[in-house]
């Protein structure tokens, strides 16, 4: 891991981190990846399938039926700015 | 201390606590982040509406670290619980002190079970499918699982088999046929302690599982040691899939659909940017890079995939021991209180993590009793149970 590939990581995570947490940041890569080296890469995996579920997963399908689970009110009363049911959106063109 | 935000009186007798990962419409949900503060769901979770219906009342809210994947919940965003110098659960509080009988807690990284072997509870994480999701935060999908504490094996079964069963709101949840498999227990006859999960544990911890192991023996329990050096290689692989599926799942958390909003913003990336710079704290923000680092394009397959296919090694290797073993026994954690001072290592939970991440990776149940932590067979948990019922029977 490099400062490069960390700024890389930073910005398309829309993270902006202090030099600290870079050198911190940095250091944890380092332990990680010495890990795995010893871990995980003495496990010969060449014939092993990939496991992204532990358990089978089934899809579910719902009957096709039109409703009206929230009013209008309720799906905005998290939102940091509303206005007439509206959602404020801060103003971001230059 | 405060231990969990209250709802008004209740007059409930079946009193519980829910932490701050489950979604609540009366309360504010915020995943121990300052991302969530103040954040109040639309819904509430299915666990929650179960367990009301069946007539447990919730009191409050115990609160979490940064969507729990610290240690015992000191990245919280209203500060580490500490007493005397030692870092508390605000769950684990909540039941000791007999204000709720019971917790509904979300296990994603292993805290919950950490602070219960801390605490001499008892807390059960069902097999991964058994007990809905819909509802909770989601942070490292494929192994977080709703779990329940309580002070006693019996009060933990008796809420779990509440909220337990198939959900149609939750994609990952097990059909009932399959859920039907928990109540076919067989009892638990041979455990392997496995000596290669105890390295690193202090005297303490150490001896309180050498306490429960003679006291499986004196119940009838064969207890062999058994030498693995697969099982310890989970949490090295749970890390990288743990930090990878919570690297996309908080990319939502953008400060502005809810959630918390930068106040200083020039233009439409600042404001993503410098919402999530200010709300996120140094743990996740590296979880978050390093999980991203994972899935790039130079290291996916050198990583993320190496780490599915190891999971698989070891969901194969629980199951050659499950072979001669109905259960397994390791510590759930390396000391029985955490001083302040481990937070000196902010990352200390990505090591701590060696004793929860084989249960977490493989979605294997996993009971904590007495200190030590018991993992079975999948839908295992009410066999597990039984045991520890029997354990604390005997010990009255």
């Amino acid at each position: 891991m490099d400062r490069d590939t960390l700024r890389r990581l930073g910005m398309l995570n829309q993270l902006s981190l202090t030099d600290v947490q870079k050198e911190e940041i940095i250091a944890f890569f380092d332990e990680r990846e010495s890990e795995a080296k010893a871990e995980l890469d003495v496990i010969d995996t060449s014939d092993v399938e990939r496991m992204v579920h532990v358990m089978p997963v089934f899809t579910v399908v719902r009957e096709d039926v039109a409703s009206q689970p929230f009013t209008r009110e309720a799906l905005q009363a998290g939102a940091p700015e509303t206005d007439e049911g509206y959602w404020c959106v801060p103003r971001v063109l230059e | 201390m405060k231990i969990y935000n209250a709802k008004k009186e209740i007059t409930c007798d079946r009193k519980i606590v829910v932490d701050d990962m489950i979604l609540t419409t009366d309360m504010p949900t915020t995943a121990g982040s300052k991302m969530l503060d103040g954040y109040v769901s639309l819904f509430e979770a299915e666990v929650l509406t179960r367990a009301g219906n069946a007539g447990y009342g919730v009191i409050g809210k115990t609160s979490v670290g940064e969507f729990a994947i610290d240690l015992v919940g000191e990245t919280a965003q209203d500060g580490a619980l500490i007493e005397d110098g030692i870092l508390k659960s605000a769950t684990a509080e909540a039941i000791k002190s007999g204000d709720a009988i019971c917790a509904i807690t979300l296990d994603v990284n292993g805290s919950v079970r950490r602070s219960v072997a801390q605490n001499s509870l008892v807390s059960v994480k069902p097999t991964y499918g058994t007990v809905s999701r819909y509802g909770t935060i989601p942070v490292a999908c494929s192994g977080e699982t709703v779990s329940v504490v309580a002070k006693t094996a019996t009060a933990c079964r008796e809420l779990l088999d509440v909220i337990a069963g198939h959900d149609d709101k939750d994609g990952t949840s097990l059909p009932e046929t399959e859920i039907a498999k928990v109540s076919e227990t067989k009892p638990v006859r041979r455990i392997a302690l496995l000596t290669d999960m105890t390295k690193g544990v202090d005297e303490e911890t150490s001896a309180r599982l050498d306490a429960f192991s003679k006291k499986l023996t004196a119940l009838g329990v064969e207890v062999v040691s058994v030498e693995n050096s697969i099982i310890p290689v989970s949490r090295v692989a749970w890390n990288i899939l743990m930090s990878a599926e919570l690297c996309n799942n908080v990319s939502r958390y953008d400060g502005v659909k809810y959630g918390y909003r930068a106040q200083n913003f020039t233009n439409i990336d600042e404001l993503y940017t410098n919402s999530r710079t200010e709300a996120f704290g140094e743990l996740l923000k590296t979880a978050i890079i390093f999980g991203s680092e994972t899935l790039s394009t130079e290291n996916y397959m050198k990583v993320y995939d190496k780490a599915l296919r190891v999971r698989r090694v070891i969901v194969e290797e629980f199951a050659r021991l499950f072979a001669d073993y109905d259960a397994v026994l390791t510590p759930a954690c390396s000391m029985m209180a955490y001083p302040e001072s481990v937070r000196a290592d902010k990352y200390i939970s990505y090591k701590e993590n060696f004793y929860t991440a084989p249960a977490s990776i493989t979605g294997l149940p996993a009971v904590v009793a007495e200190g030590a932590q018991l993992i079975g067979k999948a839908f295992s948990e009410n066999a597990l149970l039984d045991l520890v019922a029997l354990c604390e029977k005997e010990g009255k």
